[in-house]
């Protein structure tokens, strides 16, 4: 099922069907547009050792651009800051169809802020989030996994862990 | 000019893939706990979640709920209660659902 966009474009309709176009379209090439909404800037220092020569991103076809209307990728750090929510929301739509929002760190994936007067505590309020990223702050090698699960290139295997040892059986 | 250009110029192929082997510093990584259902009463699980500072862990009668989405793999129950929760080494967590990241570790003694 798709819609047409305002520009003539078909757009898909549903996650499922967006991931096999970013995978598609992206697969190879990406630009991601960062956005930090409060965060202690933990995430973004590793973000920042993405491409650093250790962890190479350029070479997996990733690139960082300072433009939302470039992006093809929003990397969303931090609680999302009630401040921060238009700019945030300008952000998103600045940016061309189809677009992958990651949400990346603890804060991001509600976890340490409770919502309150001065924050949401987390992103998934304001954006349909396509991929979490859990850690605090999620290591470089964490963050590369979960951007090559939003262009499809590798699968989201954490569904199958149950984190518990020694299971009984049933 | 970085050499995965010329590389991708000879042999066509522009991107490489995710690490072919492991990263050594992987070991080295906080990671979140895995728990031992066995070790696991229900009192040391209500310690647990008390103990807990970023809202991870929670009781849902005789289960112990797990959301990884917002551990901080600070080690605090792994601090109050090594036998039963430990150190899991797993780091490429991201899921496609917020739901894939919720994990419902039954309490020992609880209703099979």
């Amino acid at each position: 099922m798709t819609s047409q966009s305002a520009t003539g474009l078909n757009v898909p309709a549903t996650s499922e069907e967006l991931r096999r176009t970013v995978a598609r379209m992206f697969g190879r090439s990406l630009h991601i547009r960062t956005l930090d909404t409060g965060s202690c800037a933990s995430c973004e220092q590793e973000i920042r050792l993405l491409a650093a020569p250790h962890y190479d991103l350029h070479r997996l076809g990733f690139f960082f651009t300072p433009a939302p209307r470039h992006a093809d990728l929003l990397m969303v750090t931090g609680p999302m800051v009630r401040a921060f929510e238009t700019a945030a929301r300008k952000t998103y739509d600045a940016m061309p169809d189809p677009k992958v929002v990651v949400a990346t760190g603890a804060c991001a994936l509600g976890g340490v802020y409770q919502p309150d007067p001065f924050t949401h505590g987390g992103v998934g309020g304001t954006f349909p989030v396509d991929v979490w990223i859990p850690g605090c702050p999620p290591s470089p090698l964490a963050l590369l996994q979960g951007l090559l699960v939003a262009v499809g290139r590798l699968a989201d295997q954490v569904k199958d862990l149950d984190f518990a040892l020694n299971r009984t059986p049933r | 000019m970085p050499l995965w250009t010329l590389r991708g110029l000879r042999r066509g192929v522009v991107t490489t893939r995710y690490p072919a082997r492991p990263d050594p510093s992987a070991v080295l990584l906080p990671t979140p706990p895995v728990f031992r259902p066995d070790a696991l009463t229900s009192d040391l699980a209500d310690r647990l979640v008390a103990v807990c500072p970023s809202r991870a862990l929670g009781r849902d009668g005789d289960v112990l709920v797990f959301d990884v989405g917002a551990c901080t793999a600070c080690g605090r129950c792994r601090a109050e209660a090594p036998q039963a929760a430990e150190d899991s080494g797993e780091f490429e967590l991201a899921a496609t659902a917020r739901e894939h990241l919720i994990k419902r570790i039954a309490l020992d003694g609880s209703p099979r």
